[in-house]
């Protein structure tokens, strides 16, 4: 392995992981909102809006990212509407994340027995009140470990934005190879930058986690 | 109770280590092997196997691309066809990408790279190149109402697509790093962005770029020939003589009966006409013969 030549590629590396981050996160958080929307309204048993979650949600979790950012990049442009590749970017990673994370924290809130939905009714809550002050904190306790998986599978699934012409991490490395066939170079290179990318998101999922079981048992 | 879960616990850390420890030495062992041996098979393992792995592009007509009936056809596969006649071998066709060619060769998962390979000095670091068998030339196409005739019409918010591990994209990397690039992993995808609006312009082999400009209505090879004239040529894996040797003497016994000529007209006439024939055919391995 040639560490000067590692050393040069650094700068494209950096460039890739800012770019895989800002990519990522955009899409993380729209993943986030809309996941929260759906599940909330599959929750209330929302009418005609349910519906349309459910085929959203299986139409999402059973097509690969690839799949979508193919649609969103190479034929939307045919019926006129043209993305940026980093809206398509954003978009394709908010949209198969939110079906995700519809279900994860769908299942959280379904995890808390219908007796504290009642318990708030008695105590004279309307279903929006008993929704935000007492099933939503204890949904969110429980849905926290499969949130934290979903923002590091997004975050992974990023390596596919080669297709979309993103420079991200996976890209960039395929490049370099192409260019200049530094193979070991490159691909270690690569790997590091995805653990620098990952590894703070994985410790930062088990804080995150030890606190909010400490909401939910309280010792 | 609490015992058993600490030796369980010590038990899995041991376990761990040793993994850890063990693996970085496998490793080793597989990487000296490997290189002990050579990552390739001589023309002898070949033949003795009964099948030739040739990579070549599936969706780079009309060089290389997978027809409607599913087979392999194109300029660079009608060469493979016969290599393997000629070996009396089965051909495994692998398709690659461009940014792979490379590394199928280093790994051995090809024994021929026949994917209309641009000779350059630094792939003949990492891979041999047997004689060419085809010219060309980088070219620049973009659409017809705003038609790019010289580098310097690339605006500083254009951009021009390549495709990743391209000559294109290393001479326009190397020589005009102020033009931005817009980069894909496959041609295919690389084609239908051109199309859709993305980018200025195209830059890539001349003779892909005139082939999309004839094809398409609206676009003009405004740029027709880009940096030096290379050649196009199978490679092997580095150090494979025994196959560099045969195919060394096969591309100039070929050069006898005008063979490239004959592959020209079956395969790129369709394409180019009868007026390219002669710029782009290399007969016997002899450039400008």
């Amino acid at each position: 392995m040639d560490l000067e030549i590692m050393k040069s590629y650094l700068p494209l590396y950096r460039d890739a992981l800012l770019l895989t981050l800002k990519i990522g996160w955009q899409g993380v958080l729209l993943a986030f909102l809309t996941g929260l929307l759906c599940a909330v309204v599959l929750h209330l048993r929302v009418p005609l809006l349910r519906g349309i979650v459910q085929i959203y949600i299986e139409l999402f979790r059973n097509t690969p990212l690839l799949v979508q950012l193919f649609f969103l990049y190479f034929a939307l442009p045919k019926i006129g509407l043209r993305l940026s590749p980093g809206l398509c970017g954003s978009l394709g990673l908010g949209l198969i994340g939110g079906a995700y994370m519809t279900e994860t924290i769908r299942s959280g809130l379904e995890s808390i027995p219908v007796i504290q939905s009642e318990s708030a009714a008695s105590l004279g809550m309307n279903p929006l009140q008993a929704f935000r002050y007492v099933i939503l904190p204890q949904a969110a306790a429980s849905s926290v470990p499969g949130l934290i998986a979903n923002v590091i599978f997004l975050l992974k699934e990023t390596s596919v934005f080669s297709t979309i012409s993103l420079m991200d991490l996976m890209f960039t490395a395929k490049d370099l190879i192409g260019m200049y066939a530094r193979t070991t170079e490159c691909l270690t290179l690569l790997v590091i930058f995805y653990l620098i990318m990952l590894l703070p998101v994985s410790f930062l999922g088990s804080l995150v986690e030890r606190r909010m079981r400490y909401a939910e048992f309280g010792d | 109770m609490k015992n058993i879960t600490i030796a369980k616990r010590i038990g899995t850390v041991v376990l761990g280590l040793t993994l850890a420890a063990g693996l970085p030495l496998n490793a080793l062992t597989v990487k000296a092997d490997a290189e002990s041996a050579g990552n390739f098979r001589t023309l002898d393992e070949i033949k003795e196997s009964g099948t030739i792995n040739i990579g070549v592009f599936s969706d780079k007509s009309p060089f290389g691309y997978v027809d409607e009936y599913g087979e392999y056809q194109g300029y660079d596969v009608y060469f493979a066809e016969r290599i393997g006649q000629d070996l009396g071998v089965e051909i495994n066709y692998v398709s690659t990408e461009a940014a792979s060619r490379i590394e199928y060769l280093e790994t051995g998962k090809v024994d021929i790279i026949l994917a209309n390979f641009t000779v350059t000095e630094e792939r003949a670091e990492v891979v041999d190149f047997a004689l060419p068998y085809m010219n060309v030339a980088l070219g620049i196409v973009s659409p017809e109402d705003a038609v790019i005739e010289s580098l310097d019409q690339i605006g500083e918010d254009d951009e021009v697509i390549v495709i990743s591990g391209t000559t294109a994209e290393t001479y326009l990397e190397k020589n005009n790093p102020e033009i931005r690039l817009q980069k894909y992993d496959a041609y295919a995808e690389a084609k239908t962005a051109f199309e859709n609006g993305y980018g200025a312009a195209w830059a890539n082999d001349n003779t892909e770029v005139i082939a999309f400009a004839i094809e398409n209505e609206g676009y003009v090879v405004g740029i027709p020939s880009l940096g030096s004239q290379d050649t196009i040529a199978p490679a092997v894996t580095k150090g494979n003589e025994s196959l560099l040797n045969w195919l060394n003497e096969e591309i100039e016994a070929l050069g006898g009966e005008n063979f490239f000529h004959q592959d020209y007209e079956a395969t790129l006439l369709d394409t180019y006409g009868k007026d390219y024939e002669d710029t782009l055919v290399v007969e016997g391995g002899k450039v400008g013969a």
